[in-house]
């Protein structure tokens, strides 16, 4: 699904909420072919502000505290247990920041951060890698393909705050 | 030098010398010979003509003597003395061309050619009035070419000289004479007077009309010496030449021969040396040639046999001769034989030790190679084991610092956040005794128990292990184990940890719904324990390596099941150590089946 596609559908949700701004979400859904609960998602989109992360890791219980810290930071967080998993999320949602985990079953962090930046769509989004590997090779490795930071496990909470923030400070500037 | 040469040089050295010392003396003894046989012809020649001329000479002078004394001429009388005289004339052939007798004036009273004259101051005149036979000098006469002389000699009637009888004798018949006398094939006489005008030569033209005082001869027999030498005569040529002086008629005679034909003999003699010299020299060469070949020749396939023996391709010599070169040769073949058996011998013992040592250093490079591989694996485990350590660490920190922050948390967020904590010590723990059974075992020091143990006790632990996994994952386990098992002695502790590992794997590879069997089956002195699956099998090539310390089929998968590939590694040493070995049956997508036999305890 590309970002023109994307728009179109917002473009014709919107211009259905304009003709009758009490049309019920079942009612749209039926219109435009989408299930019911993106209609929402999209229409609470519409007037979502926050910056989007996407955490990518196969790991369900080291992501969890991740995304509760996050959300508590104000950030909207996006998951995704798998790198396949991850390209669809980032098409669908354009996050802001993704952090990448290395090591993952199938398809790895290099791949998928490769992957990531050949979407034309997501060349303002910043990439952090989170991984437990500390070698210099797997750093520059990493910075080769194309991510903008690198951090290693066992990290400090408040310095990957202020990774992400740096980030995005980067990503407005562009 | 070679031997070769010297000996060449030595028969040179002794056959030369001496054979050109005797060449040298017979040369100079023959030159000497021959030198004095053509003086002594020489001399012989000169005495010869000498003797020739004074018999001719005597034979004028006793005709003068007879007929000055005979009764016709000291009568005078004209008539009688013309047929007396000339009798002498005609039969003595052309030599007296005139009789004439002088009165004591000089003044001719009869000539056999009736001619008149006078003669007084003609010194054959005075000198025969003094009483004396006189011969004349020799002078020309009339005929051209002709020479002559006058003897005169006192005519005496009773003691008183009454007149001169006088002769004109002509010198032809002498010449003749002298030209018939043997003087050699290039001999040349000729006679001089005491001015050192010829006189006699065969060449009469030269005759009283050229001096020859130029030479050594000539001018020595002027002086009334005779001798012998060598000089320039007067044509320029070197010749011998023997020279005699007669005092009687003040002649010099001369017998000359060319020295180099005189001594041609010399000149062929020395011919004759050198040749035979030289056909002596070439066959001493030739007779030394062929003995020193004869000497060198086994010397030099001795030196060509050692040659080769060093070069590696003996042959062996072949042995001409029994004497000392002979025994040489032979002792040189034995031990050159010997010393080939010892080399062939020494190289095969050292083919051998190299053999060896490339077997040993293959066997060398391999267990480096083999070393090698182990340290990459070896980094690589620490890699992946301390990402493995990190993870959960991770996720315990964060945890943390999120309850930290949080003052008045959600009850139920705090909860599921400490719950998060736990799990992820409890898998931390896990892994670390991990390491350390690994470590452990891998230093002997893994303390076992052994005792006697009920397999179904076993299996029923593990299955209350693994039964909250399996119904998580929807994986069916069934059992198969006869009712009646008897007892095995097993580690009981280390059995459980077996199977566990073993169920891990399992489950890590079986797909929801599959299905794990767990099977013991009575082998009469041992039993058999397997576990099959239903998973994704193992392919061939990997087979091989699960058990490797390090391996991991797939680095990224294991951490679902909370281990970090260690677990085949620790329960193929735990059974080991009970004197078996696992077994692996395998294919990709057919599952997967691990076996181990343990023996039963006596009854």
């Amino acid at each position: 699904m590309n970002r023109d596609a994307i728009d179109d559908i917002d473009d014709r949700i919107l211009q259905l909420i304009t003709k009758d701004s009490n049309i019920p979400n079942n009612e749209m859904s039926g219109i435009i072919g989408i299930p019911e609960n993106e209609i929402a998602a999209r229409i609470r989109n519409f007037s979502d502000t926050r910056s989007i992360i996407l955490i990518v890791d196969d790991d369900m219980d080291s992501l969890l505290p991740l995304k509760r810290s996050l959300e508590r930071e104000n950030y909207k967080v996006v998951e995704a247990y798998s790198g396949q998993e991850a390209l669809q999320k980032a098409s669908a949602e354009t996050p802001d920041v993704i952090l990448l985990d290395l090591m993952m079953p199938g398809m790895d962090g290099y791949e998928v951060c490769n992957r990531l930046k050949k979407e034309m769509n997501l060349k303002n989004t910043q990439i952090i890698m989170l991984t437990a590997r500390d070698d210099v090779g797997d750093k520059i490795r990493g910075l080769d393909i194309g991510a903008d930071d690198y951090v290693t496990k066992p990290f400090n909470l408040s310095e990957l705050k202020a990774r992400i923030k740096t980030a995005l400070r980067r990503t407005r500037n562009l | 030098m070679r031997i070769r040469s010297e000996i060449i040089l030595f028969f040179l050295l002794i056959s030369v010398i001496p054979l050109s010392i005797v060449a040298y003396i017979s040369y100079d003894n023959g030159k000497e010979a021959i030198r004095a046989s053509v003086m002594e012809k020489l001399l012989g020649a000169t005495e010869n003509t000498g003797n020739a001329i004074d018999n001719w000479m005597a034979a004028r002078k006793d005709d003068m003597r007879v007929i000055s004394q005979s009764r016709i001429v000291v009568s005078k009388d004209k008539k009688q003395l013309h047929e007396y005289l000339d009798t002498f004339v005609r039969g003595y052939r052309g030599v007296y061309r005139e009789f004439f007798i002088l009165d004591l004036n000089g003044s001719i009273i009869f000539s056999t050619l009736d001619r008149e004259g006078n003669a007084g101051n003609e010194r054959y005149f005075t000198e025969a009035a003094n009483g004396k036979l006189y011969v004349s000098d020799v002078s020309l006469s009339e005929i051209p070419g002709s020479s002559e002389m006058i003897i005169a000699n006192p005519v005496k009637n009773n003691g008183t000289i009454t007149g001169i009888m006088a002769a004109r004798v002509s010198l032809e018949n002498l010449y003749r004479i002298i030209e018939n006398i043997d003087v050699g094939k290039s001999g040349e006489v000729f006679i001089v007077n005491k001015d050192g005008n010829i006189i006699f030569h065969k060449n009469r033209s030269m005759i009283l009309l050229r001096s020859i005082d130029d030479n050594h001869a000539v001018r020595e027999v002027r002086y009334e010496k005779n001798g012998i030498a060598e000089y320039i005569n007067y044509k320029g040529e070197k010749v011998l030449g023997s020279y005699y002086w007669l005092p009687l008629y003040r002649w010099g005679l001369i017998v000359e021969e060319n020295i180099d034909e005189a001594y041609t003999g010399v000149v062929t003699l020395g011919r004759l040396m050198v040749t035979v010299s030289f056909f002596a020299i070439i066959g001493v060469v030739f007779l030394a040639v062929v003995i020193s070949r004869r000497l060198t020749e086994p010397i030099k396939s001795l030196e060509n046999g050692a040659i080769d023996l060093v070069k590696g391709n003996f042959r062996p010599i072949p042995v001409t001769s029994s004497n000392e070169i002979g025994r040489l040769a032979e002792i040189f073949n034995q031990t050159a034989s010997e010393l080939l058996f010892i080399r062939k011998k020494l190289e095969d013992r050292i083919q051998l030790a190299n053999h060896d040592l490339e077997k040993k250093n293959r066997e060398l490079i391999d267990a480096n190679e083999g070393l090698k591989k182990l340290d990459v694996m070896k980094s690589e485990f620490i890699s992946l084991i301390s990402h493995e350590l990190k993870t959960p660490l991770s996720t315990i920190k964060v945890s943390a610092e999120y309850l930290e922050t949080d003052d008045n948390a959600d009850p139920v967020e705090r909860k599921e956040m400490l719950r998060v904590i736990i799990k992820n010590i409890d898998r931390q723990t896990r892994m670390i005794n991990d390491i350390l059974d690994l470590s452990k075992m891998e230093a002997g020091k893994m303390e076992f128990q052994f005792e006697n143990v009920d397999m179904r006790e076993i299996v029923n632990a593990v299955i209350e292990n693994i039964g909250q996994l399996a119904l998580k994952k929807k994986i069916t386990i069934s059992l198969d184990i006869p009712d009646s098992l008897p007892q095995i002695i097993a580690d009981k502790e280390k059995l459980i940890i077996v199977l566990n590992n073993l169920a891990g794997n399992a489950f890590k590879f079986t797909p929801e719904g599959g299905s794990i069997l767990i099977s013991v089956k009575d082998l009469g002195d041992s039993i058999e324990v397997s576990m099959k699956d239903t998973g994704i099998g193992i392919d061939k090539e990997k087979l091989e390596k699960i058990f490797d310390k390090f391996y991991q089929v797939d680095s990224t998968s294991r951490r679902k099941i909370g281990g970090c590939g260690l677990g085949l590694s620790i329960a193929s040493g735990i059974i080991r150590t009970h004197g078996s070995q696992i077994h692996v049956e395998s294919k990709p997508g057919g599952g997967s089946t691990f076996s181990f036999r343990l023996k039963k305890a006596e009854p």
